[in-house]
């Protein structure tokens, strides 16, 4: 299976840079997801991967060969689709074998190949079906066994799970890793619910305003994001940000929010002083029974999946978010104080936006541990 | 006895009655919504919330039965005298009109000054974020600022009943948590009713007191989002409801010698003592063959005396990690809070407790059972 | 919201016949003078009572002209079946050169592309005399006057441009991504458009074919101009029908069935089909 490279790759519609020198290597057999907002460019560094757009500068390279007069139907490259692009005027069977008919193989094997995904995604019952006579979920599926009938080296899924609904997505969500595993293929996924990218992907690149953001496992971009966006995009609730000043006494560096001390950890001096952010995930933060908490009112209880997440205000006015396993108690209103699980504490610089990377970093989770 | 707001008494929807396309999208439904409550109608597409709320709204008429709004017969009042406020899905701003201009609409017929006009639209767009945007017109904004500008100007309004259609769908997903919790805040704090019509749980749940889940027109089950979920009153809300979605199996009831087992597929058998369900539930069991069994994926335990079950897929979300496994011929799907170390292929022990057992009918869906005790 | 009363219901059906009889009754007129002899038809005041005959069918079909003072020989056959020549023959030509380059157009976004579409768009508001004087000119220095080749050519000034906007339209409907998943299993452009294009734009192509044919079935001047009597179809041909001894109405009126059977047989056999096509749905999706 081959390895993709893209070098320096820049497209411009109209004037504007659409992906603006992106470099990015996904490894022989690697699941990667891309992840970003809407208007981030995923799309079209997945069609130009795919051939179907021209980049204007920068390099594609697959398995070391460069694409750039390599017609998309020498690629070997299966794709999936986000609205399905499944052909209407064929049957579920004649779009999955579509792959297969283009290699001239036999009517056997191409019935073979076909029955072989088709059973693989469970829609083996409903190939002689129109695609208009399918249901959401099985259109999906169709889809993804067009692009996995010929067993491409690089699978390109874009959004798949996008058009069906919450059950169908979250079943899917569980079931692809073993089906991309089974076929041994390269993947690019791309997806706008970190969710998704977190789950799917061996590494994780997030793309924003065309460039890459940063590139890391789950564990790295979700406990070390290079910035405050990043720290946004991952996680919800949203990650609360506070406005602070870290401070340095004898028993370490601080930051303080409401005249409580919220301990930094790993070594961050070079923060002492400077405007910064920091970033508390909405399950680092738990109601405390001690008086030496954060003192807040509690304004709004929302449950949410398999938490409760509830809506704060400190006695300045910030609002935080806290989250906690759904049937834990918790008072539900008036004042709470609320205290700080300060190892997963993030700190970004104001100015920058960047994280400031304390002297021993993922030092934190060990010390956690300890 | 306090008045209901809202009462809606065997009402039916039918389109097109008579006509080859007839379509029946609301069945005799009955719901009676108290003042200071909000409510949320959830569904997939095409189950009747819409047509309810646009019944409720006075957009349609009901084919059958009566809408009243504090005590009287909605369609009698007159458009201007119902006192109710909408936030439409599609938005719906006045594009002449700036952010700004359209929030103070609503309050246009209030006698408001022109400086407390200014304040509550400067409140509302403080709390919605789109302070920044007050002053431009709505095709040069986003489809997530559109949205919160139109529930403000549903909320700034006065009114009796607030009407939510998917009002937070386009939300940019960073905001929903804050919002969710700041709008249920204002609505509270005033002692607002609201109805809001979704099609997403974790917006219903949030949101909402109690919350009405249709389907095919019919309401399944009118109840807090706590209720919905440890007492699904049939299998559709119990595999509607909650994310990750029930586990589900077939099981054959056996009961001897002071045990109950409930055998599934691919051998394996949950065997409880007897005492861990109630009489009348060994009664109603004994007469049934098959049943089928509901577990909460929270509410499944990993444990090495459980039953055997090979990991598929294991995906930490940063905040919880979704585990899926090999279970009974089937899969199993369960959730831990914290970043669990399983790896793909291992073997895991499930342990389903009897108090987190749902049991329903096989062939009604109806549920038996919730716990130890009868449904 | 669609619930009718009887009354309204009744009120809708008449309203509906109203307007069929309204567009209907120059046809059915037209039937039954083909079938009434000069003197029935000419008679006052107008009845619908007579003896039908096919007279007038016959001497069409054998090609005599019979009033009550001369008998001369007409060539309405021979029209027809220039007509059906020269119809068939722009339609295929408009067809095999259009649907490619609307393809192109909607696909291929060049420099100019807008402007050579509307150009060629442009050919249908000019005045057809405008282009025809200088036209016949050089069609007698080359040798194109007076042949079938050259009247096709002709009438792609027709049947062209028709074919190219109409057909444009139904390929920019067909989403992008359809063609990108083709050519990605594996397939050249040539087969995506031929396995992909073509067929989700069939309706398309249909409706604009079967347009292309009426137009260019109905044309008249150019015909006039640039044909003499042996090439000439049956818009110009019926012209012979007003002979210095009187206008003959039935003979006309046959001619006129004869000469519309074709489009309205092509026209209710092409609306199934359309119908069909455009039920086919989901190309979007």
């Amino acid at each position: 299976m081959p390895e993709l490279r893209i070098e320096d790759l820049t497209k411009r519609f109209k004037g504007e840079a659409v992906l603006d020198g992106v470099s990015l290597t996904v490894e022989d057999g690697e699941t990667l997801t891309l992840f970003g907002p809407s208007g981030a460019g995923k799309t079209v560094l997945l069609r130009c991967i795919a051939g179907a757009v021209d980049p204007e500068d920068g390099r594609i390279l697959i398995g070391g060969e460069d694409m750039q007069d390599v017609a998309p139907e020498h690629r070997g490259i299966g794709m999936a689709f986000q609205n399905f692009a499944l052909f209407p005027h064929m049957t579920a069977f004649d779009n999955i074998a579509s792959p297969l008919t283009a290699q001239r193989r036999s009517r056997d094997a191409v019935r073979e190949g076909v029955e072989r995904v088709a059973k693989l995604l469970k829609i083996d019952h409903v190939l002689s079906h129109a695609p208009r006579a399918l249901s959401n979920g099985q259109k999906q599926r169709t889809a993804l066994a067009r692009a996995l009938a010929a067993s491409p080296g690089l699978l390109l899924l874009d959004d798949p799970l996008r058009n069906v609904d919450a059950k169908l997505r979250f079943e899917m969500r569980l079931e692809l890793p073993r089906l991309l595993a089974d076929q041994g293929a390269t993947v690019i996924y791309v997806t706008q619910d970190y969710k998704e990218a977190m789950a799917l992907g061996d590494r994780i690149a997030v793309l924003s305003d065309g460039k890459i953001a940063q590139v890391g496992t789950p564990e790295e971009i979700y406990r070390r994001p290079a910035s405050i966006e990043i720290a946004r995009l991952f996680g919800d609730p949203t990650i609360n940000l506070l406005d602070v000043v870290p401070e340095k006494d004898g028993a370490g560096v601080f930051a303080r929010l409401s005249n409580q001390r919220v301990p930094l950890h790993g070594g961050l001096e070079a923060a002492v002083g400077r405007d910064c952010v920091l970033g508390l995930r909405p399950e680092a933060l738990r109601f405390s029974a001690n008086e030496d908490g954060i003192p807040v009112m509690i304004e709004a209880e929302t449950p949410f999946n398999e938490k409760t997440v509830t809506l704060v205000v400190t006695a300045r006015g910030r609002e935080i978010l806290i989250s906690r396993p759904a049937g834990t108690p918790a008072p539900a209103s008036g004042a709470a104080q609320i205290a700080a699980d300060a190892t997963d504490a993030l700190l970004f610089d104001r100015a920058t936006q960047a994280r400031i990377v304390p002297d021993r970093d993922g030092g934190s989770t060990s010390e956690a541990a300890a | 006895m306090s008045e209901a707001k809202l009462q809606l008494e065997a009402v039916d929807k039918i389109y097109n009655a008579g006509g080859a396309r007839q379509v029946h999208a609301v069945r005799s439904l009955d719901m009676t919504v108290a003042p200071g409550e909000i409510v949320a109608l959830l569904g997939s597409s095409g189950c009747g919330k819409t047509s309810t709320l646009r019944m409720i709204a006075g957009f349609e008429e009901a084919t059958r039965g009566s809408i009243r709004l504090d005590g009287r017969e909605i369609h009698r009042l007159a458009p201007a005298k119902r006192n109710v406020a909408m936030a439409f899905e599609g938005y719906s701003l006045y594009p002449p009109l700036t952010v700004r201009e359209n929030i103070a609409f609503a309050l246009k017929s209030s006698s408001l000054s022109k400086t407390a006009v200014a304040e509550r639209v400067g409140e509302m767009a403080h709390m919605l974020e789109i302070e920044d945007v007050l002053d431009r017109y709505p095709s040069s904004i986003s489809g997530g600022q559109q949205q919160r500008a139109s529930l403000g100007r549903a909320l700034i309004r006065d009114a009796g009943l607030y009407l939510l259609d998917e009002p937070m769908g386009q939300l940019e997903p960073q905001l929903r948590a804050l919002l969710r919790g700041r709008i249920k805040f204002y609505i509270k704090e005033r002692g607002l009713t609201a109805i809001l019509v979704t099609h997403d749980q974790t917006e219903a749940n949030a949101l909402a007191d109690r919350i009405a889940v249709m389907e095919d027109g019919v309401l399944q089950q009118f109840d807090s989002p706590a209720h919905l979920k440890d007492r699904p009153a049939n299998l559709f809300t119990g595999t509607f409801i909650g994310e990750p979605p029930m586990n589900v199996f077939e099981a054959e009831v056996r009961a001897d010698s002071g045990r109950l087992r409930f055998g599934l597929s691919g051998g394996v058998v949950l065997d409880y003592a007897e005492e861990e369900f109630s009489e009348a539930l060994r009664r109603t069991l004994a007469q049934k063959l098959r049943v089928t069994l509901g577990v909460r994926p929270h509410a499944v335990r990993l444990a090495a005396e459980g039953a055997p079950a090979e990991v598929t897929a294991n995906q930490w979300l940063g905040d919880q990690t979704h585990i899926a496994a090999r279970f009974a011929g089937g899969s199993i799907v369960t959730v831990e809070h914290h970043h669990a170390p399983y790896a793909k292929g291992e073997t895991i022990g499930v342990v389903l407790g009897s108090a987190d057992l749902h049991v329903f009918d096989s062939q009604t869906g109806a549920a038996i059972s919730h716990g130890g005790a009868l449904a | 919201m669609d619930h009718m009363s009887p009354i309204e219901r009744w009120l809708r059906g008449i309203a509906l016949t109203v307007v069929v009889l309204f567009f209907m009754f120059p046809i059915f007129w037209i039937v039954l003078m083909s079938l009434q002899t000069n003197e029935t038809i000419l008679r006052s005041p107008p009845s619908m009572v007579f003896e039908p005959t096919f007279g007038n069918y016959v001497a069409i079909i054998a090609g005599r002209l019979d009033s009550n003072v001369a008998s001369m020989g007409i060539a309405f056959m021979d029209n027809l079946w220039n007509s059906i020549l020269l119809s068939v023959g722009s339609v295929a030509v408009a067809l095999l050169l259009g649907v490619p380059a609307a393809y192109a157009f909607a696909r291929h976004k060049f420099r100019g592309s807008e402007e050579v579409a509307f150009t060629l768009l442009s050919f249908r508001f000019a005045p057809p005399l405008l282009v025809l004087l200088p036209l016949s000119l050089y069609f007698q220095q080359i040798g194109l006057a007076n042949t079938y080749l050259g009247l096709i050519w002709v009438y792609q000034l027709i049947c062209l441009p028709l074919i190219l906007w109409i057909v444009r339209g139904y390929f920019e409907d067909i989403s992008p991504d359809l063609e990108h998943a083709y050519r990605i299993a594996g397939h050249s452009w040539l087969s995506t458009f031929r396995r992909i294009a073509l067929p989700l734009a069939g309706p398309g192509i249909a409706a604009a074919g079967l347009l292309a044919f009426i137009f260019a079935w109905n044309n008249f001047i150019f015909a006039l101009v640039l044909a003499s009597a042996d090439k000439q179809p049956v818009t110009v041909g019926a012209l012979a029908f007003v002979t210095a001894s009187g206008i003959q109405y039935g003979q006309i009126a046959a001619a006129i069935v004869l000469s519309i059977a074709p489009t309205l047989a092509l026209a209710l056999y092409a609306q199934r089909y359309l119908v069909e096509g455009l039920s086919l749905g989901a190309v979007k999706g």
